[in-house]
């Protein structure tokens, strides 16, 4: 025992001898302001990506009425890309070559609401990203390999598909029902003949993955009310679709104040299986070149439920047995059960009906209202991996974390400010992955360096690991963060370089086969753009320029013949309005008519080497 | 003791190295691996008896800018007819396996000898000719460079690196077992 003592007082010593020289007796506040600090230095840990390492995913953001698609790392929140869409792009001569002109239709913007991945089994398979144009009506698909606008489509008989575009459980259909209704065909029609004549068309669009072509299957003539925004039934409600609808007072004026008298709105609804087979049975008419269904003419497939005022967001849950909608005038989220709603459908539960569809009675279809104190202004909602729900508020300014199986209020945290939409990891998929959740705030009053009188707008990541919620990084954005979809980084596939396409054309792949054609008064130039020169016809005296005459139609069709990732060659004609950009290994043509006589360099705009300057030649007119 | 038959194992060392031989056709037998800061996943030049191989392209293109003739199967004639040369060489090695023939040996060490310092010498004679007869238009002049034929060169951002390819190593080691019966049947 007694080699103890030595042991123990030596110990003693020593414990009190360090409590007396390093131990901290200062007042607590500092204690608190050192926790304050790691606590931030904590969450800068959790965003930051070290140089060398990439982010987790993959966000794209609406890019609203820039017509463009925001491309962002998480979590780091960097900006990547910003893809334009519906909106020429002078940065990759978007909306200037042959193809995206003709895609772009003589438009020259658009409204680029809410995205949508393809889908495989309700999960994405990060191949395609769809979105709509709110602007001009239209539907766009980008391909994820190059990040870049396949295909667009105009919607007939449509004005402003905003609750669009939702793809089904394996990218079927997407729909774009609207969000202004118009007579059909868009023809001239009193606002007093609105109810008669006045119709929320919605289209259902199909994809075809070959040839990387939308195409409209069919129409429905819904009634003239607004259609907000929709979801697609998963696993047990697959066939199903819902989306809401506000204005079913079918106002004309003054929405603010005359489509919000109703107490209750409805959500739309279907079964698109059986919309697609009443199209096969014949069920429909042809009007301006579409197969338009009129559900008072055709019954079955649609149904109306009733739901708290003005709603905006409709969610189903990720086990697709169950759908939210939340009234954006009403402080309300409402959980609908789709069982429920089937069975009601099976026993005609019935009130009546409106413009020919049954409307189920909201007794039968409610699960539950769900109401937190003070929370105001219930958008969207996105759900984690445990089926837990996230809901924005925008009037109240926070997300409200809740429980749908019970209705429980779980968490809160403010947001800087008025959060539209959110976006979860994978929040709308069957398998959400509950990491994070973006607030896409449509104000950011105060958060970073001043830009006059309009703020920048804002995008607060929130991490959903811990107990609480907690923002952990805000960055700021172009307007507007409108909606947006996240996606695990490694499902996407993206290539370094164009395969070679021996079958096209237009393309060259060596210096021998440039060449200038003549055919009457057209000029087709067939060139290559290669570190770091433009060669269009190489037994030239000058294989660097292209004479034609005034009035000449002039096709040039430019191959970059570097097949080295990320050397991309610009080709703009100086003074002539003209710029388009080619990829490693891609051809792109650009076709325009020579209507200015006279001289203008050609240069290339995309900085592709040390000699980058010197990659020049010229484009000659004669009068 | 010239004439004297080979034992049957340096029979069998023999055509165990003309098979040797006869697999460096399959393998590449020399290459040069590029890197630079832009290009860290490096850029190769792969040379097999009968083609290139690597990202030829993309290495001419870049050495266009010094004034480089660029690389491609037809500037090397070699690569049309050296598929035969070692193919003959593998059958010559194993007649001299079946024949067992000390003189026969000796002439085909010779042989070997010969070819493998000529191959030695040709492929000097492309490295300096190439790092030499740089055009005088080229935009950027840098200094005659002749890259040897093992180990590390540097040429502006560039690191080079050449090293033989494992059908060299295959041919070496093929000289090694013909070699060895002149010491085990002395």
């Amino acid at each position: 025992m007694k080699k103890w003592i030595p042991i123990a007082s030596g110990l003693a010593t020593g414990l009190l001898a360090a409590t007396v020289f390093f131990a901290d007796f200062s007042p607590g506040d500092r204690n608190e302001a050192i926790a304050e600090s790691s606590k931030n230095k904590t969450n800068a840990e959790k965003v930051y990506v070290p140089f060398g390492e990439k982010d987790e995913y993959y966000l794209f953001a609406s890019g609203g009425h820039s017509g463009q698609m925001f491309i962002y790392g998480v979590p780091s929140m960097r900006h990547i890309r910003t893809v334009p869409v519906f909106s020429p792009d002078s940065a990759t001569g978007y909306g200037f070559d042959k193809h995206s002109k003709e895609m772009m239709g003589g438009f020259t913007w658009g409204d680029l609401h809410h995205p949508a991945f393809s889908e495989t089994n309700g999960d994405y398979d990060g191949k395609y990203m769809f979105a709509t144009d709110v602007g001009n009506s239209r539907a766009a698909v980008m391909n994820l390999e190059t990040f870049t606008v396949k295909d667009i489509i105009d919607v007939p008989n449509t004005s402003g598909p905003h609750c669009a575009a939702f793809v089904t459980e394996n990218t079927e259909y997407m729909f774009l029902p609207t969000r202004f209704a118009v007579p059909i065909g868009r023809e001239y029609a009193p606002l007093d003949d609105y109810s008669e004549k006045y119709r929320g068309v919605m289209s259902a669009v199909t994809f075809d993955e070959k040839k990387e072509k939308l195409n409209i299957a069919y129409q429905v003539a819904l009634p003239p009310w607004s259609y907000d925004l929709s979801d697609a039934g998963k696993k047990v409600s697959k066939d199903w679709a819902v989306m809401t609808t506000y204005n079913t007072e079918e106002a004309t004026t003054n929405l603010e104040f005359n489509a919000s008298q109703a107490d209750r709105d409805f959500i739309v609804l279907f079964n698109w299986k059986e919309l697609e087979q009443m199209v096969k049975d014949g069920k429909y008419d042809e009007v301006t070149g579409q197969k338009m269904i009129f559900p008072e003419k055709h019954k079955g497939g649609m149904y109306l439920v009733p739901v708290a005022k003005s709603p905006h967001g409709v969610d189903v849950t990720p086990d697709g047995k169950h759908f939210i909608a939340s009234g954006k005038l009403a402080p309300t989220m409402t959980v609908f059960s789709f069982e429920k709603a089937f069975k009601a459908i099976e026993n005609k539960e019935f009130a009546g009906e409106r413009n020919g569809i049954p409307i189920i009675k909201y007794e039968s279809v409610m699960e539950k209202e769900v109401n937190p104190e003070n929370a105001l202004g219930p958008l969207h909602t996105q759900f984690d991996d445990q089926g837990m729900a996230y809901t924005t508020m925008f009037i109240s300014s926070e997300i409200v974390k809740w429980d749908p199986k019970t209705g429980e209020t779980l968490d809160r945290v403010p947001v800087q400010y008025s959060p539209g939409h959110s976006v979860a990891a994978e929040g709308d998929t069957v398998a959400p992955d509950g990491k994070y959740l973006i607030a896409l705030n449509k104000i950011a009053k105060d958060s970073y360096l001043s830009v006059g009188p309009s703020h920048p707008e804002s995008m607060q990541l929130i991490d959903l690991r811990g107990d609480k919620m907690e923002v952990i990084q805000s960055a700021p954005v172009n307007p507007e963060p409108h909606y947006a979809q996240m996606i695990k980084a490694d499902k996407i596939k993206t290539i370094t370089v164009y395969p070679k396409d021996e079958k096209n054309p237009d393309a060259v792949y060596s210096q021998e086969e440039t060449r200038i054609e003549r055919k009457g008064n057209e000029v087709h130039v067939y060139g290559i753009a290669m570190r770091s020169k433009f060669i269009f016809d190489a037994k030239a005296e000058r294989p660097d320029q292209i004479e034609v005459k005034k009035g000449d139609k002039v096709f040039i069709h430019l191959t970059n013949i570097d097949f080295d990732q990320d050397i991309t060659h610009g080709f703009a004609i100086n003074g002539y309005d003209l710029n388009i950009e080619v990829q490693p290994g891609q051809t792109n043509t650009v076709e325009f008519t020579a209507d200015k006589a006279g001289t203008y360099p050609i240069y290339c705009t995309n900085f592709c080497s040390a000699l980058h300057q010197e990659m020049t030649g010229y484009f000659l007119v004669k009068p | 003791m010239a004439g004297k038959k080979l034992s049957i194992l340096s029979s069998g060392l023999i055509a165990a190295a003309a098979a040797l031989i006869a697999a460096s056709l399959f393998f590449p037998w020399w290459g040069m691996e590029f890197f630079a800061p832009q290009y860290p996943e490096g850029l190769n030049i792969i040379v097999y008896p009968d083609k290139l191989e690597g990202e030829i392209d993309i290495v001419n293109g870049l050495n266009h800018y010094i004034g480089m003739k660029g690389f491609s199967e037809e500037n090397f004639p070699e690569l049309t007819y050296l598929k035969y040369l070692i193919g003959g060489l593998a059958l010559l090695t194993l007649i001299t396996a079946v024949l067992r023939r000390k003189k026969v040996l000796y002439f085909l060490i010779g042989l070997f000898s010969i070819g493998g310092l000529l191959g030695v010498w040709d492929l000097r004679r492309w490295l300096h000719d190439f790092g030499t007869d740089l055009s005088p238009t080229a935009p950027i002049k840098v200094d005659p460079f002749v890259p040897p034929i093992i180990g590390e060169n540097t040429l502006a951002n560039f690191i080079t690196n050449s090293y033989l390819g494992t059908g060299s190593f295959l041919v070496l080691a093929a000289f090694i077992l013909i070699l060895i019966p002149l010491w085990k049947d002395r």
